[in-house]
């Protein structure tokens, strides 16, 4: 069985042991009750016809070269025409997707688009007939508590139903590498969950989807995280409509007012950073500062679980139109006008370099805000070949490239515009100021005569 | 000696290869017997056993272990000096309660020892046994400027440890390579066990012309070259002015190390086929660290330095950046240097005033707050760089936290940089100690650290609590 561990963990471990142990016995009641198991059987009816198990193959980068691994995940249909809700985790970088529907039909999909802020992605089935569909639910009005089930490939096992109860309904999640949920909370429930459950339905006991199965925490046991259904639908759409998500970017990180006061009459949201090169540096706005209104209206972030809706109201400004920030200083409140730019890539695009035995992604704005780079020119080495002219020539993962010959390295097309140039003409030697941390050094990557086989 | 005192033990940076017993070639070719029963009975009596304990900082959390480990000790004067592993004696290794048996039988005798400052250029640790009376031990006695030749045999005397009893024994070698290069080091042709460390190595005179070493110093290019765990034998010239002289803080101290700042690579062939340079040699200045001397003289990156204050500079390994990097520091700091570098085609020659070198995060001043429960040190150089902190970031970084302290519930980490507590801006040690001292004589019932975790600025909200 080819399983593929897909499921992303949390990397906080909450403390929550004693509060799980009573959430299980108070479901063991639950389950016994005659009237909850028909509910069960007319929930799973009504799901389990749209749901989809999922096997695409991603195309991965790995130690400089590109490779292809098979996967498995879970979806379901929304849409009588075949478009399918999944996680980006499943189907993000995969160029083929293969699905099997509950009558064990096999149909390949199209990506249609990805979303790897909320970890949504959405698939064409190629079919033309009608399909199918779920019931999308609300998620805005759950409680804890409320029954709920699990459907999808847990361990690649397709047609697999779980049981549980919601535990939390807003669960905030920190952002680790990349691993980010900034402008939602998560559904935790304790309905079995493993991976391949990723980008199954979460639903409820009347059979609507409430939410999307994508996390669990490791080492702990059914603490499962699902993306509630409200931001699913909110993303899907965006994604049939344009293929992607547009978002506002204004270039501040925020953290909850509890991080500086646990006065309850605080209002606002704390601005912890602002970000170089981004439009909140060319203003006053500094860490420190109380954000209390976004274009008048007032933004509140007490806890860590109200910052996604702050982020999210960032997000959904205009793109590229003044915005009007106020903003508490001290005694003082100051209204300070940024222009939002778009919200840059959580990935960057990826090539590999066959004959020079590397990989390089595009520079995304976390790449270059850990590079401290001064602009956002330059390709990140994603990886380098044992034995290749780049690994030999002393390149290495992590390092940034930032001019090729006495070219400014812009973006990954323009660089390999100008390697494809230096790989034909069979350029002897070429040379690359690279930046790592803190140290820029020159690497001369030597091509020899053309290779056996080609030079034919 | 006495059995109950445990194995050696030698888990000591990727020993673990070494550890096994060699097989080491058995040849007569020029030892005679008597030379070696006779050096066995003049050398026994000046090898004892070290035993410490010592504490271990985890580079990333800040965690501190604690370790008891044994090694060789070799008397190197009669009045207690004493020569161990340069190991015992690392940046994150703190080595205390430091024991030295020496003896055999009923004449055995425990010291206790003090740790002198640990010289840079040879991996040895240098101790001085504590007594209230004048000691009179036997001791070593070198013969310095004893070249030894590729192939020649060298009979090694160390200690036997585990279930033989610690006795003195000795295991006969050859010396199997001879490194030129930035300085002569010799390689022993064969594995050691780890308690013939610093034993002493004689020749077929039955001369002591040096003791088993390993690991490179940066001086050998010990940074460069991964040569842990070859067995060296450090000639007698190395240290025999250290047994002279015992290494203190004062001595060692002799004037400060000059700085320049920059990074530089050997200018190899390719480069000087690919810039179309008619000089050979040299090194391309590939960083120019802030601020620094090199900085503010005006050296730009790919500047080829060719001549450093009339030495010319003819790099074209790596191995030869580190006798630039000595040559600089031993010009003398305030020195007025003329570097001569090529810029494009052009000769430039650049006046730059030479600098101090900065202190290490090794020499680090650190603070251990006990009321917030951290400890904290100030941001070095070489910190900076690794952490690719701009000059801009002025704070203190967090070493340690208290396990259950105000910090510790903050979820304050190892690695955190502290820029402000509270109103008071945070840039430096001193101004921490400052805040932490104002802070606790006001006792607010919330605190607000501003800090810098990774890339990237926030607020941590520590709520003391003050004794009544």
């Amino acid at each position: 069985m080819s399983v593929y561990a897909m499921e992303k963990t949390p990397w906080r471990m909450p403390r929550m042991g004693i509060a799980l142990a009573a959430i299980l016995m108070t479901l063991s009641g639950c389950v016994t009750t005659g009237g909850s198991q028909s509910a069960v059987y007319r929930a799973r009816d009504k799901v389990a016809p749209a749901l989809v198990h999922i096997r695409p193959v991603k195309e991965v980068y790995s130690r400089g070269k590109k490779e292809e691994v098979s996967i498995i995940g879970s979806g379901f249909i929304i849409s009588t025409d075949g478009y399918v809700v999944t996680n980006e985790h499943v189907a993000g970088e995969s160029k083929f997707v293969r699905c099997v529907l509950s009558n064990k039909e096999e149909v390949d999909a199209e990506v249609v688009g990805v979303d790897p802020f909320t970890d949504i992605a959405v698939l064409k089935l190629a079919v033309d007939y009608t399909l199918p569909t779920v019931k999308l639910g609300v998620s805005g009005t759950l409680e804890a508590g409320e029954m709920v089930m699990a459907l999808g490939s847990p361990h690649g096992l397709a047609r697999s139903v779980s049981l549980g109860i919601i535990s939390v309904t807003d669960r905030y999640l920190e952002s680790h590498s990349d691993m980010v949920s900034p402008y939602n909370t998560w559904i935790q429930t304790d309905a079995a969950i493993n991976p391949g459950n990723s980008g199954g339905p979460l639903c409820n006991l009347r059979g609507e989807v409430i939410g999307v199965n994508a996390r669990v925490l490791r080492g702990a046991e059914n603490v499962g995280f699902a993306i509630p259904i409200d931001v699913v639908k909110e993303v899907s759409k965006q994604l049939i409509a344009s293929g992607h998500v547009a978002r506002s970017n204004v270039g501040i990180s925020l953290q909850e007012m509890l991080a500086k006061t646990d006065d309850i009459h605080a209002q606002g949201v704390v601005i912890a950073d602002v970000d170089p090169l981004s439009p909140a540096s060319e203003t006053d706005i500094r860490p420190g500062d109380i954000l209390v209104k976004l274009n008048g209206a007032p933004v509140n972030a007490r806890f860590e679980e109200d910052l996604p809706s702050v982020h999210k109201q960032i997000a959904d400004l205009p793109v590229g139109q003044p915005a009007t920030l106020t903003v508490q200083r001290g005694e003082e409140q100051l209204e300070i006008t940024v222009t939002t730019e778009m919200k840059g890539a959580l990935k960057g695009d990826e090539a590999e370099f066959t004959e020079w035995g590397f990989t390089a992604s595009e520079l995304t704005p976390e790449l270059v805000r850990r590079a401290q780079l001064p602009s956002r020119q330059g390709v990140f080495v994603s990886g380098t070949q044992v034995g290749g002219l780049a690994g030999s020539a002393g390149l290495g993962q992590g390092d940034i490239i930032l001019k090729i010959d006495d070219t400014v390295v812009e973006n990954l097309a323009q660089f390999q515009e100008h390697y494809r140039k230096a790989v034909e003409s069979q350029k002897k030697l070429t040379l690359l100021t690279v930046k790592n941390r803190a140290l820029t050094r020159y690497i001369i990557v030597k091509q020899g005569p053309a290779a056996p086989g080609q030079d034919s | 000696m006495n059995k109950t005192r445990g194995a050696l033990i030698g888990i000591v940076l990727g020993l673990a290869s070494w550890a096994a017993p060699s097989q080491a070639a058995v040849s007569n070719d020029g030892f005679t017997q008597s030379v070696i029963v006779q050096a066995h009975e003049r050398l026994t009596p000046t090898v004892g056993i070290l035993q410490y304990s010592s504490e271990i900082t985890n580079q990333n959390t800040g965690e501190i272990t604690k370790r008891d480990s044994s090694a060789l000790a070799l008397v190197v004067s009669a009045q207690g000096l004493v020569m161990a592993h340069g190991h015992m004696v690392l940046e994150d290794n703190q080595p205390f309660n430091i024991k030295i048996t020496l003896g055999q039988g009923s004449d055995e005798k425990e010291y206790e020892a003090e740790l002198l400052e640990k010289p840079e250029d040879v991996n040895i640790a240098f101790l001085q046994l504590k007594s209230d009376t004048p000691l009179n031990l036997p001791y070593v006695r070198f013969a310095p400027g004893r070249n030894l030749s590729i192939g020649e045999p060298v009979m090694l005397f160390g200690v036997f440890g585990e279930t033989l009893d610690n006795v003195v024994g000795l295991w006969e070698g050859r010396i199997g390579a001879i490194i030129e290069k930035p300085r002569r080091t010799y390689c022993l042709d064969s594995a050691v066990r780890f308690g013939f460390v610093t034993g002493p190595v004689v020749n077929r005179q039955g001369e002591v012309a040096g003791v088993v070493g390993f690991d490179l110093t940066q001086a050998e290019g010990g940074d460069l070259y991964v040569r842990s765990g070859h067995p060296l034998v450090y000639q007698a010239d190395l240290f025999t002015k250290y047994i002279e002289n015992p290494p203190s803080k004062e001595s060692l101290a002799q004037g400060d190390d000059a700085w320049l700042g920059v990074f530089t690579q050997p200018l190899t062939e390719d480069f000087q086929e690919y810039w179309k340079l008619d000089h050979s040699g040299g090194l391309i200045v590939s960083t120019v660290v802030p601020a620094s001397p090199a900085a503010t003289a005006g050296l730009q990156l790919g500047d080829i330095i060719i001549d450093f204050n009339g030495t010319p500079i003819k790099a074209r390994q790596d191995r030869d950046v580190i006798g630039f990097t000595k040559l600089v520091r031993e010009t003398g700091a305030g020195a007025a240097t003329k570097v001569t570098v090529l810029r494009g085609t052009e000769k430039v020659e650049i006046p730059i005033t030479l600098g101090v070198r900065p202190r290490s995060s090794a020499d680090a001043d650190e603070f251990e707050d006990k009321i917030f429960g951290m400890t904290v040190r100030e941001i070095t150089q070489d910190i900076r760089i690794r952490l690719n902190l701009t000059e801009d970031v002025q704070g203190v970084i967090v070493r340690r936290v208290t396990s259950g302290s105000t910090a510790e519930i903050a979820k304050i980490r190892p690695g955190v940089i502290i820029l402000g507590m509270g109103d008071y801006p945070v840039r430096n040690l001193m101004e921490y100690q400052e805040a932490v001292e104002k802070i606790a004589a006001a006792k607010p019932a919330e605190l607000t650290i501003f800090a810098r975790v990774g890339t990237a600025t926030g607020f941590f909200r520590l709520q003391p609590r003050w004794e009544p």
